[in-house]
Formats: structure tokens, C-alpha cells, sequence
């Protein structure tokens, strides 16, 4: 099969990948202000009605039991530390604590369907 | 409006907002030196150029220094796809790029300029990005997503296993109240059974794609259609040229009865670029 890139269930997947991936600035220079990591969320619902939720309650232990499994399996690159680590970590929109934040208002925005 | 103020050329009569251009917007680093203008492609049609430092370049627009935000969900929506084509534009023309996500905007400070910061911090980070832009030279992120029918999938639990099976059978010779707690007990065989299955077709569908792709990150399934539900959602980072592969091996889980496959991309790779 081919990869595909523009349907509205692509979309989902890009817009994950935008807003809570790619390259992290840990840098006092990065602009922030509080209520930024909600940008996008709204749009993530009304693009797919989905959230990080998964419908069947019996599935979730499951799925973070397969991704623990999935983490011991590669431990063993855990090693591998970018250079950026041990710099300064000011308010950045991108820091994980927006992240986790950005996770839990999710849910909260979006009632099960 | 003056004669010379055409659409796209800004004018000088233009009102300068005070500190319009205190910062940088930032879409990607390239693998490049190039001093380069990408054109009008940024948000809201800004001008897109490079701020190189050594063999490494920033791609950036000229902003204030606030973040972009929206409560237009129309809006929000494209900005972040024209990051992504600004990201993509880059990505075609210097081959290697490390994408940043949307909003991301790096200031200046009182005696030093926003570009003097990037300069700066492509400086201090300059082992680690290029470490990353080796990782991912000549690659790019595909999404993976792996469903199944929960009621096909409980069917076939239900004729194969023979605990389940049995009950079944006893079912409909007991009581009401009896046959009631059969079917309960029947349900929780069916939910363990379910997980078990799940457990399996995850470890076998990851390994086998595994074998196609350089890099695999496992990201939380999700909420899917009504009669679908997610099984597995991975990024994975690959040789662009051995897409093909890949999607050969997608292609025989698709058609396993019971599951689809969802495959995207070429992306850039987005999931690949962040720390840990």
C-alpha cells in the first residue's frame, strides 16, 4: 500500500505531529505566554471529534501495557542524551509541564461522544 | 492608500507597529549554509528567509514578539498548515531539515538582536542538531496506524475457544438468574481474551515492521470510528526509498481479516527531532 497525505484523517496525524512534536528550544530567548498550549485543541477536536481518550475503557491498561513493553524493549538507546539537555529551562510553550497540561485540558474540552 | 502601495511589495508608508520586528518565527533548521529567500510563503504571507550559522541555517519569518493565537479554528488551521508547507518548501530545497512545531518564536534582547539569539543558539546546540540531521538525512516520518473490528475479532474468540464456547452451550439449558451470571462470566473471558489477542497482534505487527523502518516510536492510540478501534499508532522514521517495503508488509496486515491499516506521510520527521 501507499502512503497517503491529504485526507481528513491525515490531517489528525499531521496536526499531532505540528503542534506537540518536532524540534524543542530549551532557551530563555523562546517568546511564551500562559494559555498557549491550548492553541490547537479545539482545532484537533473539530478536524477528527477525537481525543487521546480511547473509547473502549477495557483497552486502556492494555495500550499503556504495550507501550511500557514497547519502552523496556529499546532501553537499552535510552543512553543516547541530546546536548540540549542540560540547558536552562525557562517557560517555553513546548516545555513537557505545557505538554502534560495540554493533555489534561484536552480531555477535559472533550466530553465522550 | 498611496499609488505605489501594491499587494505583496510593502510599502514604506506602511505604520510601523512598535517592536513588529523584535522577533524570528521559527519553522526549521536546515543543513545548509545558503543565505536564502524562500519567497512570501509564511504565515500570513511573511517573508521566509535563512539566518545561516556555519554549514547550518535557521529558517525564519520577521514577527513580534508575541505568539500567535487564535480562537478561529479556520485560522488556527491555516497557520499550521502553512508551517507545514513553509517546513516542506525547506525540506525540498536544502534535503535535510530538522522541523520545529508551530509557534515557536525566538526574541532579542535589549543590546543583542533576535538573529544574534539564533546565531547563538545554533551555536550552542550545534553538535546536537547536526547529530540529528545525520540521523535523519535521506529520511522521512511515516504514521502508522493499525485498527480492528472488536466484533469480528470477539466472533472468532467466540467459536474458537472452548471455555467460551461451552458456557454457551450451558446457557440456555439454566435459569434466568443463572444464565445472567453465565453471560457476565462470559464477558469477562471475552474482554481477557480480547487484551490477550490485542497483546499478540501488537508484539507480531511491531516486529514486522520493525524490520522495514530505522525508527520506531510508539504513540498513544486514540479514540477511532464506531466500529473500529485503534490497536497500534506508530511513527516510524525510514529511507525514503524503502517506502515500498514497508507499505508491502502494511499491506498484508491490511488484508487480514478483521484489521485496516492507515499509512501517511512522507512527513517531516517531526517525531524524531525531540529530546529523549
Amino acid at each position: 500500500m501507499e502512503p497517503v497525505r491529504n485526507t481528513n484523517a491525515t490531517l489528525v496525524d499531521l496536526l499531532d505531529r505540528i503542534l506537540d512534536k518536532g524540534l524543542v528550544i530549551y532557551a530563555d530567548v523562546i517568546v511564551s505566554m500562559a494559555g498557549i498550549p491550548l492553541i490547537g485543541i479545539n482545532l484537533r477536536a473539530a478536524v477528527a471529534g477525537m481525543e487521546t481518550m480511547l473509547k473502549y475503557g477495557v483497552m486502556v491498561d492494555w495500550d499503556e501495557k504495550a507501550r511500557a513493553w514497547e519502552k523496556d524493549n529499546r532501553r537499552e538507546k535510552k543512553s543516547e542524551v541530546s546536548s540540549i539537555g542540560s540547558r536552562k529551562v525557562v517557560l517555553n510553550r513546548r516545555s513537557q509541564v505545557a505538554r502534560e497540561k495540554n493533555r489534561s485540558e484536552m480531555r477535559i474540552d472533550c466530553p465522550e461522544s | 492608500m498611496s499609488d505605489d502601495n501594491k499587494p505583496g511589495v510593502v510599502s514604506t508608508n506602511d505604520v510601523k507597529v512598535e517592536g513588529e520586528d523584535e522577533a524570528r518565527y521559527l519553522y526549521c533548521v536546515a543543513d545548509s549554509s545558503a543565505k536564502a529567500n524562500l519567497g512570501r510563503i509564511g504565515l500570513d504571507g511573511q517573508e521566509v528567509f535563512t539566518i545561516p550559522f556555519g554549514d547550518l541555517c535557521a529558517v525564519v519569518h520577521v514577527c513580534p514578539s508575541a505568539p500567535y493565537k487564535s480562537d478561529d479554528n479556520e485560522v488556527v488551521k491555516r497557520w499550521v498548515m502553512t508551517h507545514e508547507k513553509v517546513v516542506e518548501a525547506a525540506w525540498e530545497r536544502f534535503d535535510t531539515i530538522l522541523p520545529v512545531g508551530f509557534d515557536t518564536i525566538i526574541k532579542g534582547e535589549e543590546d543583542i538582536t533576535p538573529e544574534e539569539n539564533i546565531r547563538k543558539w545554533l551555536e550552542q546546540d550545534y553538535a546536537g542538531l547536526k547529530e540529528k540531521m545525520n540521523k535523519t538525512r535521506g529520511k522521512a516520518e511515516y504514521g502508522i496506524q493499525v485498527f480492528w473490528d472488536p466484533e469480528f475479532i470477539a466472533g472468532e474468540i467466540a467459536k474458537t475457544n472452548q471455555e467460551i464456547r461451552d458456557i454457551n452451550q450451558d446457557i440456555n439449558s439454566k435459569p434466568k438468574g443463572i444464565a445472567y451470571m453465565f453471560k457476565h462470566k462470559l464477558g469477562n473471558i471475552l474482554k481477557k481474551e480480547m487484551e490477550k489477542r490485542a497483546d499478540l497482534c501488537f508484539k507480531d505487527f511491531y516486529a514486522r515492521i520493525k524490520e522495514c523502518t530505522d525508527e520506531i516510536k510508539v504513540e498513544k492510540t486514540k479514540k477511532a470510528d464506531e466500529e473500529k478501534q485503534m490497536l497500534m499508532n506508530l511513527s516510524c522514521l525510514i529511507d525514503r526509498k524503502k517506502s515500498g517495503e514497508l507499505g508491502e508488509e502494511l499491506e498484508k496486515i491490511n488484508k487480514e481479516e478483521g484489521f485496516t491499516v492507515r499509512f501517511t506521510g512522507p512527513w517531516p520527521p517531526y517525531s524524531f527531532v525531540a529530546l529523549g
